[in-house]
Formats: structure tokens, C-alpha cells, sequence
């Protein structure tokens, strides 16, 4: 319970106040005039003062009067008349707060309260507004927050899984155990096998054996795909087109047009073959004869395979167990060099090469030539 | 920092809004808005003339309030000026107060 010293000309309006202060609880005691309510004020150690505007009485002085005589009381001004100018005036020369009329307690109890724990306004240079955050604010957050971790983590480990699958190397052994070549069609890896005279469509994710072809009339060596057709070459040197269906119908002969062949690649629009014993690489025009367009040279030790990337070739040395880039206007240059660690260890010796548009395949025989053939796929090159 | 005591502020509303002006005081102020305590009733989104004396100079802020709830019978209500060039106006009075102090 607070002492509030309340300060009006008409003796109604001092009852009418002390009445709505008494029911909240505060003890009122009415003056009539300034000295009256200083005297009380020093009795009663007063905690504030509620003053009327108006009916003869000007607040604004007697504010300035009791604030010169107790400078830390709050001082409440209830108004007669309605007037925000004035109000502010009021608060301007001291008034912590002005109850506009008609008083209601409700207005009345919620201006002393408000007086009895007055601060200073709060100031500050920053530009931000102020906060105003609900509960959902901050749970959304949260909510946010974690959800952008578990992403991240997430990324990462999608990232590290595929840089882990990229470096991975896998091996297969194949049920044949004399392979020559390799080719892929886009879809499946096509293994040339010599000695069952027969090509074998495998399967890219297990390397299952999807198609077997027999090739009776001729051994083949190597393999190459375009979009309508499939190019193979034999050991006697013959190139034969075959159509892409399920019995690879031969289409087209072309006898003795790539001696020694160790590899065959089609760039879209040559045909290039590799001849192990000269060491050139040919460059084929698809006419009727298939007739040499230009001859290179090829600087390895042991030719084993030849294909196309899409941009370049690539030619497989098995002596040095590895890949080598040549590029389409000048092939006899050595552009790039893959080295093969996987064939380190000399139980294999690689004889064919592939590329399925993001890694080499090579396919290794045996070097005792009994066991079987050995599937490998490299990791990921960037080029 | 804390001012000696709460500014009063005048409050006045745009014509369509057929209110009457009416008075607070601002328990904050910064350069994006402020805290006023009134006893008029202000709802959210709706615009307001504030009136203030700060550092010797008087002040027009435009204001939108962004959000108002009841603290013991009297309004609270947090606003963002909505004027830019009161707003600086009033960065530059802050800055100058606050270096004074």
C-alpha cells in the first residue's frame, strides 16, 4: 500500500479520486491547495502525487512546484478536459502520466501503477527495429537450424561416398580365359573372346554374362560400336560390319583390311585400327574398300586395344601397362598417359580397353593363359 | 543507455482513421522504431503519428505499429518508422545524444 497525495480545487473530485486509490489498495489523502498537499507529502513520506487540470487549476505549475520540492515523486494528472497537446505539455514539464477523462478506475489504476515504477526511456543508435520474437519464431529457427545441419551432413556424405565409389576400383573373374578385346555399346561391355570364337554382352553392374555370340567363321580380336552397326576384326585381318540385332548379321566384308589388328575404334566418322606388328595406327575411310586415308605411327611396345572417348583416342599398351591419348589431328603424339597399377602385379597381361563414358575397362588374360580372364573397372579419371 | 525519464509523446492518427489525437510515452527508441506505452488503443498494422522532443529537436515519425498487447491496463506497442527520411533525421539526433552522454 502506497501514500498518494492527491491534489484538486473541487472537494468531489478529491473524494472521487481517493475513492477509485482506495480500492486498489493505496492510502489517498485529499488537498485543496499546494501547501496542503507539500505538508502532507513530508508527513506521510508520500510515494506520488495525483493532480486535476482544470476547474482552476493549472497542473503544469503545480507539477513544476512539486518536482522542485520533491524532484524523484511521480506525479499522475488527471484531466477535465480531453486534450493531447496538453497532455504532453503535462508530461513534458514532469507528469509521468495523464489520465484522460472520464476517469475510470480501470485508466486510474493503470496510470499510477505505471507512475509508481517509472523508468527512463531506453536509447539507442542501432538500426534495427525492435525484436519481437514469438515462440514459433524461435522454434522455426530451430527447426531451421537443424534441418540445414542434417543437410550439410547429409551432402557430405553423399559427396564422400561418391568420391569413395569414384576411386574405388573393382575386379571380376570372367568364365572365359582368352580374351582379346573390349568395346561398349552404350549399354553393355562386349568382351571379344579368340578362342571360343564368340562376344560376350556383360552386364556393367556385375559383369553378368547378358548375351554369347558365336562367330564361327571367323576369331575375332577386337570390337568396335556405332549407333546402327558393330565393326569386328579377325586375326586374318578381315573387318566385318555386322547389324545390331540378335544374331549379328554380317553385313559387309572387307578381307584383309587390317592386318594384325590389336584394336579398331569408330571416332563417327572414321575408322581407325591398330596393327600390333607394324605399330601403326590407320585411319579408315568407310567406302567400299575401306580405303587408308593416313598412317601414324605408334609409339608404344605392345599394342593390346584401341577406343574412342568421345573426343579422343585411346590406345592400350600392354607392356607398359598402360592407356594412351592420341589426338585426332595429330595421333602420332602421345598427348596423356593412364598407367594401369592394377596389372603391377604381371599375373595379368591386358588385352583390351573400353570406356562406358566415365571410366576405363580393361579386360587381362591369364599369363599362363589357363586361368580365367580377369574384368577390371579403373577409377575415375579426370581429363 | 537510459534516459532520466520516459519521453512523452503526442499521437495522432491519419483523417480516415477518425480518431482523436491522444498522448503516450516511448519506453524505447532506436533508429528503426520505438516502444510506446499509452493509453489509446493501438492494434497491429495500423499507422501512427509520433511526436517527440529529443535532444532539443522536435520529431515527426511516421510510424506503422508492428506489434501492441496489454501491459497493465495500458497499451504497449512496438513501431517501425515507416518514413525514411525521419528516419535518418532521427539516426543523426541519436547519434548526437547518445555522443553527449
Amino acid at each position: 500500500m502506497a501514500a498518494i497525495g492527491v491534489l484538486a480545487k473541487e472537494a468531489a473530485d478529491r473524494e472521487l479520486l481517493g475513492l477509485m486509490l482506495g480500492e486498489f489498495g493505496h492510502h489517498a489523502e485529499g488537498a485543496g491547495r499546494l501547501e496542503e498537499a507539500l505538508e502532507f507529502a513530508r508527513e506521510r513520506r508520500t510515494r506520488a502525487f495525483l493532480l486535476v487540470d482544470g476547474a482552476g487549476a493549472d497542473a503544469e505549475s503545480l507539477t513544476r512546484e512539486l518536482i522542485r520540492a520533491f524532484p524523484l515523486l511521480p506525479i499522475v494528472v488527471a484531466l477535465k478536459v480531453r486534450d493531447a497537446s496538453r497532455a504532453v505539455a503535462l508530461m513534458r514539464v514532469g507528469a509521468c502520466e495523464v489520465v484522460a477523462p472520464p476517469w475510470t478506475p480501470e485508466d486510474l489504476k493503470a496510470s499510477v501503477s505505471k507512475g509508481l515504477r517509472l523508468q527512463g526511456t531506453f536509447i539507442t543508435a542501432a538500426s534495427a527495429a525492435p525484436a519481437s520474437r514469438s515462440s514459433l519464431w524461435y522454434a522455426l529457427s530451430v527447426a531451421l537450424f537443424l534441418a540445414a545441419g542434417l543437410g550439410v551432413a547429409s551432402l557430405k556424405r553423399v559427396e564422400e561416398k561418391r568420391l569413395a565409389a569414384a576411386t574405388r576400383v573393382d575386379r571380376w573373374e570372367l568364365p572365359v580365359s582368352h580374351p582379346a578385346g573390349l568395346a561398349f555399346d552404350g549399354k553393355s561391355l562386349w568382351l571379344v573372346d579368340w578362342f571360343t570364337q564368340s562376344f560376350y554382352a556383360l552386364s556393367p553392374k556385375d559383369t553378368a554374362v547378358q548375351v554369347v555370340r558365336h562367330q564361327t567363321a571367323e576369331t575375332p580380336v577386337a570390337a568396335a560400336f556405332t549407333g546402327e552397326a558393330m565393326w569386328t576384326v579377325s586375326a586374318d585381318g578381315t573387318v566385318t560390319r555386322h547389324m545390331r540385332d540378335e544374331k549379328l548379321t554380317p553385313l559387309t566384308r572387307y578381307p584383309k583390311a587390317a592386318p594384325n589388328s590389336a584394336g579398331l575404334a569408330f571416332d563417327g566418322l572414321y575408322l581407325w585400327t591398330l596393327d600390333a606388328r607394324a605399330k601403326v595406327l590407320r585411319k579408315h575411310l568407310v567406302d567400299r574398300d575401306l580405303s587408308v586415308l593416313a598412317t601414324y605411327k605408334w609409339r608404344g611396345v605392345k599394342a593390346a586395344g584401341l577406343l574412342f572417348d568421345g573426343k579422343t583416342l585411346w590406345s592400350l599398351d600392354a607392356a607398359d601397362r598402360r592407356l594412351m591419348r592420341h589426338g585426332l589431328e595429330r595421333p602420332e603424339d602421345v598427348v596423356e598417359a593412364v598407367p594401369l597399377p592394377e596389372y603391377a602385379e604381371g599375373a595379368f597381361i591386358p588385352t583390351g580397353a573400353a570406356w562406358d563414358g566415365s571410366r576405363f575397362w580393361t579386360v587381362g588374360e591369364a599369363k599362363d593363359g589357363k586361368g580365367p580372364a580377369r574384368l577390371v573397372r579403373h577409377k575415375e579419371e579426370a581429363f | 543507455m537510459r534516459a532520466p525519464s520516459l519521453v512523452p509523446a503526442l499521437l495522432s492518427f491519419p483523417g480516415s482513421a477518425a480518431r482523436q489525437d491522444s498522448w503516450g510515452r516511448l519506453l524505447k527508441i532506436t533508429a528503426g522504431g520505438g516502444e510506446l506505452s499509452t493509453a489509446a488503443r493501438l492494434a497491429k498494422g495500423e499507422r501512427v503519428a509520433i511526436q517527440f522532443d529529443l535532444g532539443g529537436e522536435r520529431l515527426l515519425m511516421p510510424a506503422r505499429v508492428h506489434l501492441a498487447y496489454d501491459d497493465d491496463g495500458q497499451c504497449v506497442a512496438e513501431l517501425r518508422w515507416s518514413d525514411m527520411v525521419a528516419r535518418r533525421r532521427l539516426a543523426v539526433v541519436l547519434v548526437d545524444v547518445l555522443s553527449k552522454s
